[in-house]
């Protein structure tokens, strides 16, 4: 088993910097404070202005975040802040945030194919969340949707920012899904789960598992607005394919207004463990099968 | 200087002619923003990309506008004051954040003015 080196180490590296720069120690992490002491100033938008994102901008030297809430969550706020934080303060993305005329060009969000905003995401989340004070809570709190919502409330951030938090530092393999309707927007898996052999990789606008309580939990809109959850089974090979029909533990929460579903995949048991259950099912299935076989047809 | 250029490589430049204006070796600006003492050299030679943070540092430390250093203007104490706006789809803005925006462009503007007649850059 290979194990795959992080491509946004540095990354999480340049907010843990930050943070050690500036001597902040514990948590919540106060992303407001962190622009005021870089001398950035900051701007609200008014919720009128619906989902449009945040913006960093340069006047001579001058530094100003504008920041969305219509959204209402301190987290969201928070996560939006520590965004364009990021993009202040990475290497690189001077170039890449301007084209000739000086303005940004990207698109936005953990979903984002652009390199440049996936890493301003996950400084956000490593800024907010840093693994050497969060240790503690997933410890305490423990695997699966009780961890991320421990790290959300603790750390003053998003739930969806939390759960993929979650997702790069428990050393178990989970999955982290966000779903609309029917339709998978993005999935994180955490190492250990990217080391299993046999697996498909949830592709982004591929369809819910016909099978999975997600998709039945999506079908009712009032589940997802209301922020309603539900725990249930449903199987490795439902979400990932491949050989293995173990068991998992399938856990899914409504993210309200924001009109998206979080689906924590957790009760993962690595390779070599499930491989021997899969092999004693294999026999009890030979057996089953064994069972049926009309004795003539032999 | 090629107007191809990208801006991490018209910064590369125009950060070596800055210190060597001011009669600065890599170390002593290293110093004076703030930054490790190799990270200069790392600058100057393209092998590391600045940050806005950078940016900032380096302008504040050199007495010269950020707008010089990405090659907006020819000079170092720039007085026209350009803006860029950070955004993700901008051209996509509402009137309305746009209107927001350009007022958040204004008071950075004059903050930046506030600082020129403070004695900064």
């Amino acid at each position: 088993m290979t194990r795959r080196s992080d491509p946004l180490l540095k990354v999480k590296w340049e907010a843990d910097k930050l943070l050690q720069d500036l001597g902040i120690n514990s948590l919540p992490i106060d992303p407001f404070q962190i622009a005021d002491r870089l001398g950035i100033a900051l701007q609200a938008m008014p919720s009128s202005m619906g989902g449009a994102s945040g913006m960093l901008i340069h006047v001579a030297g001058q530094f100003g975040i504008c920041y969305p809430t219509h959204v209402g969550s301190d987290g969201f706020k928070n996560f939006s802040v520590g965004h364009e934080i990021g993009h202040y303060r990475l290497p690189g993305h001077i170039e890449a945030v301007l084209d000739a005329n000086g303005r940004h060009v990207s698109a936005a969000g953990f979903h984002s194919s652009n390199r440049y905003e996936l890493e301003a995401d996950h400084f956000a989340a490593a800024l907010l969340m840093p693994s050497r004070l969060v240790g503690p809570i997933l410890k305490k709190a423990g695997d699966g949707l009780a961890g991320v919502e421990a790290l959300a409330t603790e750390c003053e951030t998003s739930m969806e920012a939390a759960a993929i938090r979650f997702a790069h530092l428990c050393p178990d393999p989970v999955a982290v899904i966000r779903s609309q309707g029917v339709t998978i927007d993005y999935a994180f898996m955490s190492n250990s789960l990217r080391d299993f052999d046999g697996l498909d990789w949830i592709r982004k606008d591929s369809p819910l598992p016909t099978e999975s309580g997600t998709r039945e939990f999506n079908l009712d809109g009032a589940n997802v607005l209301h922020g309603k959850r539900i725990s249930g089974d449903s199987t490795l090979q439902d979400w990932f394919g491949g050989p293995h029909r173990q068991k998992i533990i399938e856990e899914t929460v409504g993210l309200g207004a924001y009109g998206k579903t979080l689906t924590i995949l957790t009760g993962m048991q690595p390779p070599d463990e499930f491989q021997r259950d899969d092999d004693e099912n294999d026999d009890e299935d030979e057996g089953l099968i064994e069972s049926w076989t009309p004795r003539f047809q032999r | 200087m090629s107007e191809s250029m990208g801006p991490s490589e018209v910064f590369q430049e125009r950060l070596r002619t800055a210190r060597e204006f001011r009669e600065l070796s890599q170390g002593e600006l290293a110093q004076r923003a703030g930054l490790q003492a190799s990270a200069v050299s790392h600058f100057e030679t393209g092998t590391r990309k600045p940050s806005f943070d950078n940016l900032k540092r380096l302008a504040d430390a050199l007495k010269v506008s950020t707008d010089y250093l990405l090659g907006r203007t020819s000079e170092m104490e720039a007085t026209v004051a350009s803006a860029d706006r950070l955004h993700r789809h901008y051209s996509g803005l509402s009137a309305e954040y746009q209107e927001m925006a350009d007022e958040f462009v204004q008071m950075l503007a004059q903050r930046a003015q506030q600082k020129k007649d403070a004695g900064g850059q």
